[in-house]
């Protein structure tokens, strides 16, 4: 059990109603990550939303040649693992911790019990997904774009 | 009024419970569009919600005057101007149909007033719509990912890598 003072560290839930996260926080988990603690790898199945308190996570990613990129450092407030969430079992990144780190775990299963058993918590996590998605979305689209009016010999 | 079998035919219905096909059933219409038909207008109000049964149909955003870019080609089964189902908003591309098309349309108002009365039916329609968020943006990260593996010397480019990763 994760208090709500706790959970509205978090980006992703600080705006929710207090019964909400006293739900959420019922079935969430608050646990302390070494150094170097794998909590994901990339491909595998990811059964766990993870939040971060403290700390810092890497999210990596190994391209087709074998490369290993770093695409985020993500640091205290934010929310990663969200296939879980979305009943999506296989993860696309690699999350490494680089410090030790408290990070709320709350299980994919967990919350979709949650959420039929109350369909405005889920409605109103969701739209919370859809309009992150949304933006992100938005924004890929107006980068590449501009990036085609920059190189108009891609076209 | 639409066949409940026409609904199951739509990829974000597909697991849905009888009793809400029912209900989308009742206010949803069926309507054939032909080759070049508009159906949503970039930066124009999204009222329908549509999903496609028949046809193709391109995303697409104007670059130029004279060159539009294909966002994405929609096929049957894939669904559409979902941003109708959630507040106003205007639409992010325009939607044209690359062929004939046959199309089941929701509107945006009806369904927002459905989603007050059925809180299973607005959690269900919004965990598809998320899913559909998510794998369009797994898509794009993949692409991405695969274009920096073959073209190293365009990270320099690149300053907000840390978005692919759907952190939030």
């Amino acid at each position: 059990m994760v208090e709500k003072d706790v959970l509205k560290k978090i980006n992703f839930l600080k705006e929710l109603s207090d019964p909400i996260l006293e739900k959420v926080g019922a079935i969430a988990q608050l646990e302390t990550f070494d150094e170097e603690n794998i909590l994901f790898r990339q491909n595998q199945e990811q059964t766990l939303l993870y939040m971060l308190v403290s700390g810092k996570v890497f999210l990596n990613c190994r391209s087709a040649s074998g490369e290993s990129l770093t695409l985020d450092e993500v640091s205290p407030g934010r929310t990663f693992g969200v296939s879980a969430l979305l009943g999506e079992s296989s993860s696309t990144f690699t999350a490494i911790c680089v410090e030790v780190s408290k990070i709320i775990t709350l299980s994919g299963a967990q919350m979709h019990l949650l959420f039929e058993e109350d369909f405005q918590v889920g409605c109103t996590m969701m739209r919370k997904v859809i309009d992150l998605f949304k933006a992100r979305m938005e924004m890929h689209t107006r980068q590449f774009l501009y990036s085609l009016a920059r190189h108009p010999d891609i076209i | 009024m639409v066949k409940i079998e026409d609904l199951k035919r739509i990829n974000l219905l597909k697991d849905f419970p009888e009793h809400l096909l029912e209900i989308i059933a009742n206010e949803a219409q069926l309507s054939i569009f032909g080759t070049g038909t508009q159906l949503m207008t970039f930066n124009e109000p999204v009222n329908t919600f549509f999903m496609l049964t028949m046809g193709q149909v391109a995303l697409k955003r104007e670059l130029t005057p004279k060159v539009d870019v294909i966002l994405e080609n929609i096929q049957s089964g894939a669904s559409f101007g979902s941003c109708s189902t959630i507040k106003d908003t205007a639409a992010t591309y325009t939607a044209v149909c690359q062929e004939t098309c046959e199309v089941i349309s929701l509107s945006g108002i009806r369904i927002k007033q459905l989603f007050k009365e059925n809180d299973e039916l607005a959690y269900r329609m919004m965990f598809g719509v998320a899913q559909q968020y998510k794998r369009h943006l797994d898509t794009r990260a993949q692409m991405i990912i695969k274009t920096l593996d073959k073209n190293p010397e365009l990270k320099k480019d690149v300053e907000d890598l840390e978005n692919l990763t759907l952190v939030i």
